[in-house]
């Protein structure tokens, strides 16, 4: 068991937040129920009341909840140098199965919350609050997500075995890997970046067009894309390092925590991007549009820039 | 949301709220400053332990073998080095002499360690004495060297003059003058020790020529220590041989037992911080329950309301956070940690007298940060939710 | 431009005890008007400017400010409205005693982030309109009765409401101040303002410049004057 200090830290601060999101919880289900803003009952007035309370119980959880994860992997990274083997938070990930399935989550989780702070502020802003009672539906199935994520949490660093054995980023994202990750290796290189690209370039069309439900589509492909074309492709030039293709390694002080950036200009580009699809507020929909090719643009020049100058510097590719 | 424009309007309504209660507020924020001190303080102490441990871990020996005999360590024969040498990936054995000697006036155990110009030293500390000092003049001069606790200890003992009279086995007295001082890189490890020819080691503690106390071993390639302990102990089974991994794993191991207590101590002193906050900001006086009225009815909205109390918050808990880091550190470093420190260095024979060097980590800001600031505000989270809604109508009355 | 249609507001203390405060009342206020609504304490006058104010919600029937539903406003849209279109005078002017007079008459529009300048002239005006100009950087606990009064006044213009409310405002004066609050009422009916007083004082009940004069019994209305 990691008894370390930051370990601890998330560890209380998680259950801080499985008491409060559970009281949130009840309420959520109780508004889902029994809301009717018409009503003049001493209950209807009660349920307004609680609103407020577990709106600002999800604004507390998601206003730390930023901050702990890149602290969760700042965390990772540490604990590294305990594990034999692991270089990089990679390996940590890796020393247990329940890694790489909470890392997920827990991004999945922050789109999430994003989410339902979007359709927040929305609902109060409207005199029917007209949102009121798919917010707290929603929460709910938030709420489940989130409960498996903190649980996970608390089992997988409960896990992790300082004496065993773990790979290497160097072993896991490369092509010999066993596991799924090797699978995405057999992409050709023109191939991957003319996807990235191609992909980049219908968002720009789509957001000329205005098509929010096809922009909100492609930002979610370009998630995707996106990782893949840092881990096989604009990794290896900030590192390099053609055989480095680790997507931890340079959220490290050796690279001047560069990925902190790059992963945050993509959140809020394809945040944004996505929201687009679900919301008919005009004004919220403008900004997001505005948003999302500010951020995803900013984030393609950023890792593109890697290359480039590694290109001018040394008159050839790796 | 995030993208409006601060309000200081809010902010300077927020700061003088704050002063109005100013005794209750007072309260929270010592409290909440002897927290983050306290916490801030330990992990001080800790990170500059560490630091120490891990610099003396680095010049450990990587492989020290004993013989055992009855459970407890006796002298082995001097031959073994030579076996020992011929284990391929060995680079270097050395036997060494050395003991601890009992200095009953003041209660403390000295190690007296014996050294030869002529052998390889194992440890760097060691090297520099060699080269500094002569140890032939030593053996010649009946003189030794002395750590600077040493030399406090003998001064506490009342030898005020320049030298010692140890007592051999058989009671008589072997007197050795003191040549000079010395300090050591690695302070946890210097103050009690006393360095001098092998031979005058022998003739204190009486053990023969052909004996030592126990053997060094250098090895060509780290990874292969585990390997060549194995074979030393097959060759002679009746040693203890233990590595330098060995020693780093225990203490590491007393290092978190050790810590293991505090967070846990600590864990329960941040539940009965969360209960006294909750329980103090729940407590309106009419007075307060009157001024919420106020606003509600002027037009703030329960929005409204909760941001400004969550200003008061976040302005009460960041005060707090910064004076507890910055007391820390002028406690730790500054006046080096009276009391705390003891806690930790725990119970040598020999008070350690070293500096705690100054070890600064981002990290360990954060980690009170978020152990402190998110616990504070989730515990006010439901006491301003119950002032801002209180009903407006009843209470302006 | 105010109208109470068939409101019934009924309190629930707990389980078993309810109060009935206002039953089936039906009113209706035009703009500019001068109100005085009298009755003793307990009989509902609070309560309806309460409703009038949005601080509460009828239990059925309908408010309506300027042909504006506001009787089921969510919280943040009632306070808005309130901020917007509402002038409150308490009864003890309720206001922060620590902060100086400035800071109380701007207290209405901090949540709102005003740029400075716009904010400055808002206070300005109001501070020359009632006259405490020369007082703004006072405490307000250091200020007689009868600035003190100016000031919380002031306070409810700094939005330039529509709609002044005033409940049971001389109910700690002397009569002295208490002719002086008459006095600034006179004027203020003078700027179009609708104007609401609950008040069981009888000062207010032979006043030429009231409009209506409106009786409250047990939550229902009695005989109406002029």
């Amino acid at each position: 068991m990691m008894l370390v200090p930051e370990v601890l830290a998330i560890l209380i601060l998680n259950l801080i937040f499985a008491l409060f999101s559970l009281i949130a919880f009840v309420l959520a289900v109780r508004i889902f129920f029994k809301w009717d803003l018409n009503a003049t009952t001493k209950l209807q007035y009660s349920l307004e009341k609680q609103s407020f309370l577990t709106a600002t119980i999800i604004k507390y959880i998601f206003a730390i909840k930023l901050p702990l994860f890149l602290f969760f992997i700042f965390t990772l990274d540490n604990i590294s140098d305990l594990l034999t083997g692991a270089m990089c938070a990679a390996g940590v990930v890796d020393a247990t199965e329940y890694g790489t399935y909470l890392f997920i989550l827990k991004i999945i989780n922050i789109y999430l919350f994003g989410f339902w702070l979007v359709l927040h502020y929305l609902d109060i802003k409207s005199k029917e609050l007209k949102y009121t009672k798919i917010k707290f539906g929603f929460f709910i199935i938030i709420f489940l997500l989130f409960l498996i994520e903190l649980i996970l949490e608390s089992i997988m660093f409960n896990s992790i075995d300082i004496d065993k054995m773990v790979s290497c980023c160097g072993t896991l994202y490369s092509s010999s890997a066993t596991s799924y990750i090797s699978n995405i290796f057999l992409i050709q290189t023109p191939i991957l970046l003319s996807l990235f690209y191609g992909n980049f370039l219908l968002i720009v069309l789509f957001y000329y067009l205005k098509q929010k439900e096809l922009f909100s589509l492609v930002n979610l492909f370009f998630i995707i894309i996106s990782l893949i074309s840092l881990i096989l492709f604009f990794g290896t030039y900030i590192y390099e390092l053609p055989t480095h293709h680790c997507p931890f390694c340079f959220l490290q002080k050796d690279y001047y925590y560069v990925g902190y950036l790059i992963y945050t200009l993509l959140f809020i580009g394809t945040f944004n991007g996505l929201i687009t699809g679900f919301i008919s507020d005009k004004q919220r929909v403008k900004k997001a549009y505005n948003f999302s090719l500010i951020f995803n643009l900013l984030f393609l020049l950023l890792v593109s820039a890697y290359p480039i100058i590694y290109y001018i510097k040394n008159g050839t590719w790796l | 949301m995030i993208k409006e424009k601060i309000n200081l309007y809010l902010i300077q309504y927020a700061i003088n709220a704050i002063l109005r209660q100013k005794s209750k507020n007072f309260f929270i924020l010592n409290i909440f400053i002897l927290l983050t001190f306290l916490l801030t303080s330990i992990f001080f102490i800790s990170n500059s332990i560490k630091y120490e441990l891990n610099s003396t871990v680095e010049a450990l020996p990587q492989i020290t073998v004993q013989k055992i005999k009855a459970g407890k360590s006796y002298d082995m024969d001097t031959s073994v080095v030579d076996n020992i040498l011929t284990i391929t990936g060995v680079t270097d054995a050395v036997a060494r002499v050395w003991g601890y000697y009992y200095f009953e006036n003041v209660g403390v155990n000295f190690t007296i360690v014996g050294l030869d110009t002529y052998e390889n030293q194992y440890k760097k500390s060691f090297e520099n004495i060699v080269k500094k000092f002569d140890i032939n003049e030593l053996s010649e001069n009946s003189s030794m060297i002395v750590g600077q606790g040493v030399y406090e200890s003998f001064k506490k003992g009342y030898y005020l003059q320049n030298y010692f009279n140890f007592i051999k086995p058989d009671g008589s007295i072997k007197k050795l003058a003191i040549a000079g001082t010395f300090n050591s890189d690695i302070q946890l490890e210097s103050n009690d020790v006393i360095i001098m020819s092998k031979e005058n080691v022998r003739e204190i503690f009486d053990i023969n020529e052909d004996k030592t106390t126990d053997i060094v071993v250098k090895v060509a390639n780290p990874e292969e220590i585990d390997t060549i302990a194995q074979k030393i102990k097959l060759m002679y089974p009746d040693t203890r041989v233990v590595t330098s991994e060995d020693f780093k794993v225990s203490y590491q191991n007393i290092f978190n037992y050790k810590s293991g207590i505090f967070l846990t101590i600590f864990i329960i002193s941040l539940f009965t911080f969360f209960m006294i906050i909750y329980d103090k900001s729940s407590g309106l006086s009419s007075e307060e329950k009157r001024e919420i009225g106020i606003l509600k009815a002027i037009g703030w909205t329960i929005d409204d309301v909760l941001k400004e109390k969550f200003y008061e918050s976040f302005i009460i808990s960041f005060l707090a956070y910064m004076i507890g880091i910055i007391s820390a550190f002028a406690f730790v470093y500054l006046f080096q940690a009276p009391l705390l420190r003891e806690v930790f260095v725990g119970y040598s024979e020999l008070k350690t007298t070293f500096e705690l060097p100054f070890v600064f980590n981002f990290q360990t800001l954060f980690l009170v940060f978020f152990l402190s600031v998110p616990v504070y505000i989730a515990a006010t989270i439901i006491p301003s939710w119950r002032t801002a809604t209180l009903e407006t109508d009843e209470v302006i009355r | 431009m105010i109208k109470l249609e068939n409101v019934t507001k009924i309190y629930e203390i707990n389980k078993e005890h309810c109060v009935t405060a206002l039953e089936n009342i039906n009113l209706e206020f035009k703009e500019g008007e001068l109100i005085v609504l009298k009755g003793a304490s307990g009989s509902g006058k609070s309560t309806i400017l309460s409703l009038i104010a949005a601080l509460s919600k009828p239990t059925s029937g309908e408010v309506i400010v300027d042909n504006n539903r506001i009787s089921k406003l969510p919280d943040n849209f009632a306070a808005l409205y309130r901020r917007k279109n509402i002038g409150f005078i308490f009864q003890k002017y309720n206001l922060i005693p620590t902060l100086s007079v400035k800071d109380n008459i701007l207290l209405p529009l901090v949540p709102t982030n005003p740029d400075e300048k716009e904010a400055l002239e808002k206070l300005n005006q109001v501070m020359e309109k009632f006259d405490i100009s020369h007082k703004q950087n006072i405490i307000v606990r250091n200020l007689s009765g009868g600035e003190q009064q100016r000031v919380a006044i002031a306070r409810a213009h700094i939005n330039d409401p529509k709609i002044i409310i005033a409940d049971e405002p001389t109910a700690n004066l002397d009569e002295k101040l208490s002719l002086n609050f008459i006095e600034i009422l006179k004027k203020l009916k003078q700027s179009n303002k609708t104007i609401i007083v609950a008040t069981h004082d009888p000062l207010f009940f032979n006043l030429d410049f009231v409009d209506k004069i409106i009786e409250i019994k047990n939550g229902t209305i009695g005989d109406s004057d002029k």
